[in-house]
Protein backbone atom coordinates (compact mmCIF):
# COMPACT_ATOMS: atom_id res chain seq x y z
CA UNK A 1 0.00 0.00 0.00
CA UNK A 2 1.07 3.62 -0.79
CA UNK A 3 4.57 4.83 -2.31
CA UNK A 4 6.81 1.43 -3.25
CA UNK A 5 9.67 2.94 -4.87
CA UNK A 6 11.21 5.57 -7.33
CA UNK A 7 9.96 4.97 -10.85
CA UNK A 8 11.37 7.59 -12.89
CA UNK A 9 12.99 10.62 -13.45
CA UNK A 10 12.66 13.47 -16.48
CA UNK A 11 15.55 15.56 -16.66
CA UNK A 12 16.46 18.33 -19.18
CA UNK A 13 19.50 18.05 -21.68
CA UNK A 14 20.95 20.71 -24.00
CA UNK A 15 21.97 18.01 -26.34
CA UNK A 16 19.88 14.42 -27.14
CA UNK A 17 22.21 12.76 -28.56
CA UNK A 18 25.48 13.01 -26.76
CA UNK A 19 22.63 12.66 -23.82
CA UNK A 20 21.99 9.26 -25.32
CA UNK A 21 24.96 7.98 -25.79
CA UNK A 22 26.02 8.69 -22.22
CA UNK A 23 23.20 6.65 -20.50
CA UNK A 24 23.76 3.87 -23.10
CA UNK A 25 27.18 3.58 -23.16
CA UNK A 26 28.40 5.27 -19.78
CA UNK A 27 25.87 3.73 -17.31
CA UNK A 28 24.37 0.95 -20.33
CA UNK A 29 20.50 1.76 -20.07
CA UNK A 30 18.61 1.20 -23.06
CA UNK A 31 16.80 3.15 -25.14
CA UNK A 32 13.12 1.62 -24.94
CA UNK A 33 10.77 4.82 -26.88
CA UNK A 34 11.06 8.02 -28.34
CA UNK A 35 7.79 10.60 -28.38
CA UNK A 36 6.76 13.10 -30.93
CA UNK A 37 8.49 16.12 -28.78
CA UNK A 38 11.52 14.32 -29.19
CA UNK A 39 12.27 12.59 -25.12
CA UNK A 40 14.02 9.84 -25.07
CA UNK A 41 13.23 6.77 -22.69
CA UNK A 42 15.38 4.25 -21.14
CA UNK A 43 15.46 1.83 -19.05
CA UNK A 44 18.08 -0.43 -16.66
CA UNK A 45 18.67 -4.32 -17.38
CA UNK A 46 17.09 -5.57 -14.44
CA UNK A 47 14.29 -3.52 -14.22
CA UNK A 48 10.84 -4.31 -15.78
CA UNK A 49 8.84 -1.01 -16.32
CA UNK A 50 9.21 0.64 -19.53
CA UNK A 51 11.41 2.99 -18.76
CA UNK A 52 13.17 4.76 -15.72
CA UNK A 53 14.56 7.81 -17.57
CA UNK A 54 13.34 10.69 -19.44
CA UNK A 55 14.89 12.90 -21.60
CA UNK A 56 14.00 15.83 -22.79
CA UNK A 57 15.27 18.24 -25.02
CA UNK A 58 16.37 22.21 -23.33
CA UNK A 59 18.38 24.98 -23.50
CA UNK A 60 19.12 24.45 -19.76
CA UNK A 61 20.17 21.18 -18.11
CA UNK A 62 18.18 20.01 -14.37
CA UNK A 63 15.25 18.17 -13.50
CA UNK A 64 11.75 18.19 -14.88
CA UNK A 65 10.03 15.80 -12.33
CA UNK A 66 10.72 12.77 -10.39
CA UNK A 67 7.95 10.00 -9.84
CA UNK A 68 7.56 7.01 -7.27
CA UNK A 69 5.30 4.27 -8.59
CA UNK A 70 2.52 3.20 -5.70
CA UNK A 71 1.27 -0.16 -5.07
CA UNK A 72 -2.46 0.38 -5.94
CA UNK A 73 -4.37 2.75 -8.14
CA UNK A 74 -6.69 3.39 -5.42
CA UNK A 75 -3.72 4.62 -3.25
CA UNK A 76 -3.29 7.59 -5.97
CA UNK A 77 -6.80 8.62 -4.55
CA UNK A 78 -5.99 8.34 -1.20
CA UNK A 79 -2.83 10.28 -1.31
CA UNK A 80 -4.61 12.68 -2.80
CA UNK A 81 -6.92 13.39 -0.10
CA UNK A 82 -4.11 13.91 2.31
CA UNK A 83 -1.69 15.76 -0.04
CA UNK A 84 -4.52 18.17 -0.51
CA UNK A 85 -5.59 18.26 3.46
CA UNK A 86 -2.16 19.12 4.02
CA UNK A 87 -2.50 22.13 1.74
CA UNK A 88 -0.59 21.23 -1.29
CA UNK A 89 -2.53 21.69 -4.50
CA UNK A 90 -2.78 18.19 -6.84
CA UNK A 91 -3.43 17.43 -10.06
CA UNK A 92 -4.63 14.22 -11.67
CA UNK A 93 -2.97 14.00 -15.01
CA UNK A 94 -5.24 11.19 -17.11
CA UNK A 95 -3.95 8.18 -18.20
CA UNK A 96 -1.46 8.52 -21.61
CA UNK A 97 -0.11 11.98 -20.53
CA UNK A 98 3.18 10.41 -20.35
CA UNK A 99 3.65 7.00 -22.50
CA UNK A 100 2.96 3.44 -21.28
CA UNK A 101 1.96 5.16 -18.08
CA UNK A 102 -1.29 5.66 -15.83
CA UNK A 103 -2.97 8.37 -14.52
CA UNK A 104 -0.29 10.38 -12.35
CA UNK A 105 -0.98 12.24 -9.50
CA UNK A 106 1.14 15.49 -9.57
CA UNK A 107 2.14 17.92 -6.97
CA UNK A 108 4.85 20.39 -5.82
CA UNK A 109 6.97 19.40 -2.74
CA UNK A 110 7.43 22.61 -0.30
CA UNK A 111 10.48 22.99 -2.04
CA UNK A 112 8.83 23.34 -5.45
CA UNK A 113 10.47 20.29 -7.38
CA UNK A 114 7.80 18.08 -9.18
CA UNK A 115 6.78 15.02 -7.82
CA UNK A 116 4.56 12.41 -9.77
CA UNK A 117 2.92 9.72 -8.22
CA UNK A 118 1.81 6.70 -10.68
CA UNK A 119 0.36 2.99 -10.16
CA UNK A 120 0.64 1.77 -13.62
CA UNK A 121 3.55 1.84 -16.12
CA UNK A 122 3.77 -1.27 -19.04
CA UNK A 123 5.54 -3.63 -17.64
CA UNK A 124 8.10 -5.50 -20.56
CA UNK A 125 10.34 -7.34 -18.13
CA UNK A 126 14.14 -7.66 -17.21
CA UNK A 127 16.57 -8.56 -19.72
CA UNK A 128 17.10 -11.99 -18.22
CA UNK A 129 13.42 -12.39 -17.90
CA UNK A 130 11.09 -14.20 -15.01
CA UNK A 131 11.56 -18.07 -15.98
CA UNK A 132 15.09 -19.72 -14.89
CA UNK A 133 16.94 -16.58 -15.48
CA UNK A 134 20.84 -15.92 -15.34
CA UNK A 135 21.94 -13.66 -12.82
CA UNK A 136 22.91 -10.95 -15.60
CA UNK A 137 22.08 -10.70 -19.78
CA UNK A 138 24.66 -11.24 -22.23
CA UNK A 139 24.50 -7.79 -23.46
CA UNK A 140 25.83 -5.33 -21.18
CA UNK A 141 27.74 -1.61 -21.66
CA UNK A 142 29.47 0.24 -20.11
CA UNK A 143 29.14 -0.13 -16.31
CA UNK A 144 25.65 -2.11 -16.74
CA UNK A 145 23.58 -0.43 -13.99
CA UNK A 146 21.09 -2.13 -12.77
CA UNK A 147 18.07 0.12 -11.72
CA UNK A 148 17.21 4.13 -10.81
CA UNK A 149 18.21 3.93 -7.13
CA UNK A 150 17.31 7.21 -5.76
CA UNK A 151 17.42 10.92 -6.53
CA UNK A 152 19.00 13.82 -3.93
CA UNK A 153 17.36 16.89 -3.89
CA UNK A 154 19.01 20.58 -3.27
CA UNK A 155 16.96 22.34 -1.06
CA UNK A 156 17.12 26.03 -0.21
CA UNK A 157 18.47 26.37 3.41
CA UNK A 158 19.12 29.83 4.84
CA UNK A 159 18.56 29.98 8.33
CA UNK A 160 19.11 33.53 8.37
CA UNK A 161 15.54 33.94 6.86
CA UNK A 162 14.43 30.72 8.53
CA UNK A 163 14.00 29.10 5.28
CA UNK A 164 14.72 25.22 5.84
CA UNK A 165 13.06 23.74 2.63
CA UNK A 166 15.01 20.42 3.88
CA UNK A 167 12.79 20.01 6.98
CA UNK A 168 9.65 20.73 5.15
CA UNK A 169 9.91 18.49 2.42
CA UNK A 170 10.97 15.73 5.34
CA UNK A 171 8.22 16.88 7.52
CA UNK A 172 5.74 16.55 4.04
CA UNK A 173 7.17 13.20 2.63
CA UNK A 174 7.06 11.63 6.07
CA UNK A 175 3.70 12.89 6.72
CA UNK A 176 1.75 12.72 4.00
CA UNK A 177 3.83 10.03 2.03
CA UNK A 178 4.49 7.66 4.84
CA UNK A 179 8.51 7.83 4.21
CA UNK A 180 10.52 6.97 7.21
CA UNK A 181 13.66 8.82 8.38
CA UNK A 182 16.99 6.99 8.19
CA UNK A 183 19.31 9.24 8.79
CA UNK A 184 19.78 13.05 8.76
CA UNK A 185 22.40 15.81 9.58
CA UNK A 186 21.84 18.37 12.16
CA UNK A 187 24.19 21.45 12.24
CA UNK A 188 24.35 24.89 13.66
CA UNK A 189 24.20 26.28 17.16
CA UNK A 190 23.10 23.10 19.16
CA UNK A 191 22.95 21.00 16.05
CA UNK A 192 19.22 22.03 15.62
CA UNK A 193 18.68 22.81 11.95
CA UNK A 194 18.13 19.81 10.14
CA UNK A 195 20.80 20.63 7.03
CA UNK A 196 19.99 17.16 5.11
CA UNK A 197 18.30 13.87 5.51
CA UNK A 198 17.60 10.75 3.81
CA UNK A 199 14.58 8.96 3.40
CA UNK A 200 13.17 5.55 2.14
CA UNK A 201 9.89 3.46 1.44
CA UNK A 202 12.27 0.04 0.18
CA UNK A 203 14.22 -2.13 3.03
CA UNK A 204 17.28 -0.01 1.87
CA UNK A 205 18.60 3.55 3.22
CA UNK A 206 17.55 6.31 0.98
CA UNK A 207 14.65 6.21 -2.11
CA UNK A 208 15.01 10.00 -1.68
CA UNK A 209 17.16 12.48 -0.29
CA UNK A 210 17.38 16.09 0.73
CA UNK A 211 19.77 18.74 1.61
CA UNK A 212 20.35 21.92 1.91
CA UNK A 213 21.43 24.36 -0.54
CA UNK A 214 21.51 27.85 -1.58
CA UNK A 215 19.16 27.23 -4.33
CA UNK A 216 16.64 24.49 -5.07
CA UNK A 217 18.01 22.05 -7.37
CA UNK A 218 18.67 18.71 -8.59
CA UNK A 219 21.80 17.54 -7.18
CA UNK A 220 21.74 13.86 -8.57
CA UNK A 221 20.41 10.55 -9.87
CA UNK A 222 21.55 7.31 -8.58
CA UNK A 223 21.73 4.09 -10.28
CA UNK A 224 22.01 0.91 -8.50
CA UNK A 225 25.31 -1.19 -8.64
CA UNK A 226 25.74 -4.38 -6.91
CA UNK A 227 29.23 -5.08 -5.39
CA UNK A 228 32.47 -2.43 -5.26
CA UNK A 229 34.26 -4.54 -8.25
CA UNK A 230 31.49 -3.17 -10.12
CA UNK A 231 32.14 0.21 -9.08
CA UNK A 232 35.79 -0.15 -10.01
CA UNK A 233 34.65 -1.30 -13.00
CA UNK A 234 32.37 1.59 -13.56
CA UNK A 235 34.76 4.41 -13.06
CA UNK A 236 37.19 2.21 -15.70
CA UNK A 237 34.26 2.62 -18.40
CA UNK A 238 34.18 6.74 -17.26
CA UNK A 239 37.90 7.40 -17.59
CA UNK A 240 37.62 5.37 -20.88
CA UNK A 241 34.82 7.52 -22.09
CA UNK A 242 36.33 10.61 -20.90
CA UNK A 243 33.48 10.90 -18.75
CA UNK A 244 34.06 13.98 -15.67
CA UNK A 245 34.37 12.31 -12.74
CA UNK A 246 33.02 14.30 -9.84
CA UNK A 247 34.35 11.60 -7.04
CA UNK A 248 36.08 8.63 -7.86
CA UNK A 249 35.05 5.57 -5.77
CA UNK A 250 34.66 5.62 -2.04
CA UNK A 251 32.19 5.27 0.43
CA UNK A 252 29.54 7.36 2.16
CA UNK A 253 29.55 7.28 5.71
CA UNK A 254 25.67 8.26 5.67
CA UNK A 255 23.33 4.89 4.20
CA UNK A 256 27.18 3.19 4.00
CA UNK A 257 26.82 3.53 0.29
CA UNK A 258 29.46 2.84 -1.86
CA UNK A 259 29.71 5.38 -4.74
CA UNK A 260 31.09 7.43 -8.10
CA UNK A 261 29.79 10.48 -8.81
CA UNK A 262 30.04 11.70 -12.36
CA UNK A 263 28.23 14.32 -14.70
CA UNK A 264 26.25 13.52 -17.69
CA UNK A 265 27.13 15.68 -20.70
CA UNK A 266 24.66 18.62 -19.68
CA UNK A 267 26.28 18.70 -16.42
CA UNK A 268 23.24 16.70 -14.60
CA UNK A 269 25.56 14.68 -11.97
CA UNK A 270 24.74 10.42 -12.15
CA UNK A 271 25.85 8.54 -9.61
CA UNK A 272 26.58 5.00 -9.52
CA UNK A 273 25.48 3.54 -6.01
CA UNK A 274 26.85 0.07 -4.60
CA UNK A 275 26.05 -2.38 -1.70
CA UNK A 276 21.99 -2.16 0.19
CA UNK A 277 23.97 -0.16 3.19
CA UNK A 278 21.85 -2.00 5.98
CA UNK A 279 18.13 -3.21 6.41
CA UNK A 280 16.05 0.16 6.50
CA UNK A 281 13.25 -0.58 8.67
CA UNK A 282 10.66 2.10 10.21
CA UNK A 283 11.23 0.87 13.76
CA UNK A 284 15.41 1.37 13.48
CA UNK A 285 16.28 4.07 15.15
CA UNK A 286 17.28 7.14 13.09
CA UNK A 287 20.95 8.04 12.79
CA UNK A 288 22.24 11.17 12.97
CA UNK A 289 25.54 13.45 11.92
CA UNK A 290 26.74 16.44 13.60
CA UNK A 291 28.14 19.28 11.90
CA UNK A 292 31.93 18.40 13.40
CA UNK A 293 31.14 15.09 12.03
CA UNK A 294 29.54 16.38 8.89
CA UNK A 295 32.95 15.26 6.25
CA UNK A 296 32.66 11.65 7.78
CA UNK A 297 29.21 10.82 6.66
CA UNK A 298 29.53 12.57 3.27
CA UNK A 299 32.96 10.69 2.80
CA UNK A 300 33.70 8.50 4.98
CA UNK A 301 37.41 7.69 4.24
CA UNK A 302 38.95 11.14 3.82
CA UNK A 303 36.76 12.69 6.41
CA UNK A 304 37.32 15.77 4.13
CA UNK A 305 34.43 17.80 2.20
CA UNK A 306 34.72 18.20 -1.68
CA UNK A 307 33.42 21.82 -2.58
CA UNK A 308 32.13 20.68 -6.13
CA UNK A 309 30.05 18.07 -4.16
CA UNK A 310 27.91 21.00 -2.44
CA UNK A 311 28.50 23.69 -4.72
CA UNK A 312 27.58 22.41 -8.37
CA UNK A 313 24.10 20.98 -9.12
CA UNK A 314 22.25 21.82 -11.78
CA UNK B 1 48.70 28.36 -28.02
CA UNK B 2 47.15 31.69 -27.22
CA UNK B 3 47.62 34.38 -24.03
CA UNK B 4 44.08 35.01 -21.98
CA UNK B 5 44.08 37.51 -19.42
CA UNK B 6 42.16 37.59 -16.27
CA UNK B 7 41.78 41.43 -16.48
CA UNK B 8 40.52 41.76 -13.14
CA UNK B 9 44.23 40.32 -11.52
CA UNK B 10 45.65 40.65 -14.80
CA UNK B 11 46.81 37.10 -14.42
CA UNK B 12 47.96 35.76 -18.41
CA UNK B 13 47.71 31.98 -19.36
CA UNK B 14 48.21 29.92 -22.41
CA UNK B 15 45.40 28.34 -23.80
CA UNK B 16 44.98 26.13 -26.93
CA UNK B 17 42.27 26.78 -29.95
CA UNK B 18 41.43 23.22 -28.98
CA UNK B 19 40.53 23.08 -25.25
CA UNK B 20 38.40 25.19 -23.09
CA UNK B 21 39.50 28.39 -21.27
CA UNK B 22 38.90 26.72 -17.98
CA UNK B 23 41.16 24.34 -18.86
CA UNK B 24 43.80 27.01 -19.13
CA UNK B 25 42.98 28.68 -15.51
CA UNK B 26 43.16 25.33 -14.31
CA UNK B 27 46.83 25.30 -15.13
CA UNK B 28 47.12 28.47 -13.10
CA UNK B 29 46.93 25.99 -10.49
CA UNK B 30 44.85 28.62 -8.12
CA UNK B 31 43.11 26.56 -5.47
CA UNK B 32 39.60 26.25 -5.37
CA UNK B 33 38.59 26.98 -9.45
CA UNK B 34 35.43 25.75 -9.55
CA UNK B 35 35.55 23.14 -12.09
CA UNK B 36 32.42 22.11 -12.26
CA UNK B 37 30.29 19.60 -14.19
CA UNK B 38 32.46 21.08 -17.68
CA UNK B 39 29.28 20.00 -19.69
CA UNK B 40 27.72 23.70 -19.59
CA UNK B 41 25.34 22.72 -17.02
CA UNK B 42 26.13 24.03 -13.77
CA UNK B 43 27.23 27.30 -14.01
CA UNK B 44 30.20 27.88 -11.56
CA UNK B 45 32.95 29.03 -14.57
CA UNK B 46 30.70 31.65 -15.76
CA UNK B 47 33.12 34.75 -17.12
CA UNK B 48 32.89 37.73 -19.92
CA UNK B 49 35.09 37.94 -22.59
CA UNK B 50 35.22 41.62 -23.22
CA UNK B 51 37.95 41.37 -26.34
CA UNK B 52 39.27 38.60 -28.22
CA UNK B 53 36.89 36.10 -29.60
CA UNK B 54 35.82 32.31 -28.77
CA UNK B 55 34.71 29.48 -30.35
CA UNK B 56 31.28 27.71 -28.56
CA UNK B 57 32.78 23.93 -27.87
CA UNK B 58 28.48 23.23 -26.95
CA UNK B 59 25.79 24.10 -25.12
CA UNK B 60 25.60 26.68 -22.58
CA UNK B 61 22.83 26.39 -20.04
CA UNK B 62 20.17 29.64 -20.52
CA UNK B 63 19.77 28.70 -16.48
CA UNK B 64 23.35 30.27 -16.53
CA UNK B 65 23.63 32.54 -18.92
CA UNK B 66 20.35 34.33 -20.70
CA UNK B 67 19.96 35.87 -24.38
CA UNK B 68 20.75 39.59 -23.32
CA UNK B 69 23.80 38.28 -21.09
CA UNK B 70 25.26 36.04 -24.21
CA UNK B 71 25.19 39.03 -26.73
CA UNK B 72 27.22 41.13 -23.90
CA UNK B 73 30.12 38.55 -23.87
CA UNK B 74 29.25 36.36 -20.84
CA UNK B 75 29.32 32.74 -21.11
CA UNK B 76 30.77 29.43 -19.33
CA UNK B 77 34.35 28.79 -19.27
CA UNK B 78 33.89 25.23 -19.71
CA UNK B 79 32.29 25.30 -23.24
CA UNK B 80 34.72 28.25 -25.00
CA UNK B 81 37.79 27.52 -26.54
CA UNK B 82 39.98 30.73 -27.81
CA UNK B 83 40.52 31.79 -31.46
CA UNK B 84 43.15 34.20 -30.40
CA UNK B 85 44.19 36.62 -28.00
CA UNK B 86 41.34 36.71 -25.29
CA UNK B 87 40.85 39.05 -22.15
CA UNK B 88 38.08 38.09 -19.88
CA UNK B 89 36.34 38.83 -16.52
CA UNK B 90 35.32 36.43 -14.00
CA UNK B 91 32.16 36.09 -12.89
CA UNK B 92 29.42 33.95 -10.39
CA UNK B 93 31.50 31.76 -8.55
CA UNK B 94 34.34 31.83 -10.19
CA UNK B 95 35.03 35.22 -8.07
CA UNK B 96 35.18 32.94 -5.23
CA UNK B 97 39.22 31.59 -5.80
CA UNK B 98 39.79 34.90 -7.33
CA UNK B 99 38.77 37.27 -5.06
CA UNK B 100 38.55 35.18 -1.61
CA UNK B 101 38.11 37.92 1.25
CA UNK B 102 36.43 40.59 -0.80
CA UNK B 103 33.49 38.99 -2.90
CA UNK B 104 30.18 38.21 -0.80
CA UNK B 105 30.34 34.44 0.10
CA UNK B 106 27.27 32.50 -1.04
CA UNK B 107 27.95 29.58 0.94
CA UNK B 108 26.66 26.24 0.98
CA UNK B 109 25.29 25.53 4.17
CA UNK B 110 27.21 21.69 4.41
CA UNK B 111 30.33 22.85 2.65
CA UNK B 112 32.82 23.43 4.98
CA UNK B 113 35.23 26.62 4.94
Amino acid sequence: MGIMRIGHASIRVMDMATAVKHYENVLGMKKTMQDKDGNVYLKCWDEWDKYSLILTPSDQAGLNHVAYKVEHDSDLDALQKRIEAYGIKTEMLPEGTLPSTGRMLKFKLPSTHEMRLYAMKECVGTDVGSVNPDPWPDDLKGAGVHWLDHCLLMCELNPETGVNKVAENTKFVMECLDFHLAEQVMVGPGNAIQAATWLFRTTTPHDIAFVGGPRNGLHHIAFFLDSWNDLLKAADVMAKTKTKIDVSPTRHGITRGETIYFFDPSGNRNETFAGLGYLAQPDRPVITWTEDHLGSGIFYHTGELVPSFTEVYT
Amino acid sequence: MHAVTIVQTGEVYSCSEDEPLLAGMARLGRRGIPVGCLGGGCGVCKIRVLSGSVRKLGPVSRAHVNVEEEGRGYTLACRVAPECAVELEVVGKLQKPFFKGFAGRQQNVLSTK
